[in-house]
């Protein structure tokens, strides 16, 4: 899911540096003083969960939490995740530094779009329903993680069906187990803090008007 | 279910930390240089995975194969760095660089090498350490000897230290600061 150093072509590199600027730079409008503490918890979140690896056959993946992340943050996703990459580039040499870009776009834009696609659903009042979208959001966001990977490598001339197959395979257990800590993640904030989403969403719509 | 879902979580957290990381290492083996590619897990790369090879002006000296135990191998005919890439798919780039003095001594100056194979003829009676098989031959032994420890000090370098991990924490909340930092100032530029 980190793209290394070397592995992409020039012009991608800095196509996703520009998306990237540009989501951090919407993100960081976005940032109210309220949503500070959320954003810094969901970044550490982030770092925390993608070094824990689950061996599965002969690799290994890792958690990646953007569902998550999405659905509570929005655009302030892609600050947040920024900079839990950037740590974990420093760090660890996950990734690299100048993949960077590309890496936060991967993460955070699949983030953002889930956030829209599911920020009414997780609202429903029916519990088990608002659950089944928090799935759908912990799930879908690392598919499309998996599909714009692949689409980073495509354009750097790697064949896009066989690189998305493996890597969408090779993420197929993640989204089960994403999906899940999704959905209870989701459970847990309708029973203890319904007014989670519901703050964040309306100074959302607020803003917008 | 709470209990097991805390069960699951330690038990995730306790296994012990792999990245998918590419390693790639090459070494001398007569005029040959042999190498070896694999992830750090220990898993070895595909037999018959290409191997690119660059000079230090990106330009392409050649290329060969990885074969069935993950090691490859080229034969150097000019006297400069070689680069060797290898592309294991899914965005796993490998690259590592035999610098000009790791080369044969052949190659390196190959006048110096002639002159200096006439005294080793004259001293073959005596059990000659020099003899380009027995070198060969030592060269072998030690790299299998030492093969596991550098798998070792691959699979350490991989290690996530605790202390990393919290101190990347650290630096969130001290960032999460500066945010609000920022963010009262506005705040208060926006109200005087």
């Amino acid at each position: 899911m980190h793209i290394v150093d070397g592995a992409l072509s020039n012009e991608v590199v800095i196509a996703g540096g520009i998306l990237a600027a540009g989501g951090i730079a919407m993100g960081l409008r976005k940032m109210d003083m309220e949503k500070i503490p959320a954003a810094g918890m969901m970044s550490a979140t982030f770092f925390v969960a993608s070094l824990i690896h689950v061996p599965i056959g002969p690799s290994s993946v890792h958690l990646i939490m953007n569902g998550l992340a999405g659905l509570i943050l929005g655009w302030m996703a892609f600050p947040a995740l920024f900079v839990g990459l950037l740590l974990q580039a420093l760090f660890f040499g996950y990734g690299g530094v100048t993949t960077l870009g590309v890496n936060t776009f991967t993460i955070a834009f699949p983030a953002v779009a889930m956030h829209y696609i599911c920020r009414n659903g997780v609202q429903h009042s029916n519990k088990k329903l608002a659950m089944a979208w928090g799935a759908l959001a912990g799930g879908g966001s690392i598919a499309l993680t998996a599909l714009t990977v692949s689409l980073a490598l495509a354009l750097t001339g790697e064949a896009f069906l066989p690189a998305a197959k493996l890597v969408v395979l090779a993420h197929t257990p993640v989204m089960v187990i994403e999906g899940f800590l999704c959905a209870c993640a989701v459970g847990l904030i309708h029973r203890v803090k319904p007014e989670l989403f519901n703050t964040f969403f309306k100074e959302k719509q607020v803003q917008h008007a | 279910m709470h209990k097991w879902l805390l069960l699951i979580a330690f038990m995730t957290l306790s296994m012990p930390a792999h990245a998918h990381k590419v390693i790639a290492s090459a070494w001398l083996d007569g005029n040959d240089i042999e190498g070896e590619v694999g992830f750090s897990d220990g898993e070895m790369a595909k037999d018959g995975t290409l191997v690119e090879v660059f000079d230090d002006q990106d330009n392409k000296l050649g290329e060969t194969k990885v074969t069935m135990d993950g090691l490859f191998r080229f034969t150097p005919t000019k006297p400069v760095a070689h680069h060797f890439k290898t592309n294991l798919g899914a965005g796993h780039v490998a690259s590592v660089i035999v610098s000009r003095d790791e080369l044969p001594e052949n190659l390196q100056n190959p006048k110096q090498a002639e002159t200096a194979s006439t005294p080793q003829k004259v001293a073959s009676s005596t059990p000659s350490v020099q003899s380009p098989d027995l070198k060969r031959m030592i060269a072998k032994v030690v790299r299998q000897e030492v093969q596991p420890l550098r798998k070792e000090i691959a699979s350490y370098k991989e290690k996530n230290d605790l202390q990393s991990i919290l101190g990347g924490i650290g630096y969130i909340l001290g960032l999460t600061g500066i945010v609000f930092y920022i963010a009262a100032r506005r705040k208060e530029n926006k109200n005087t």
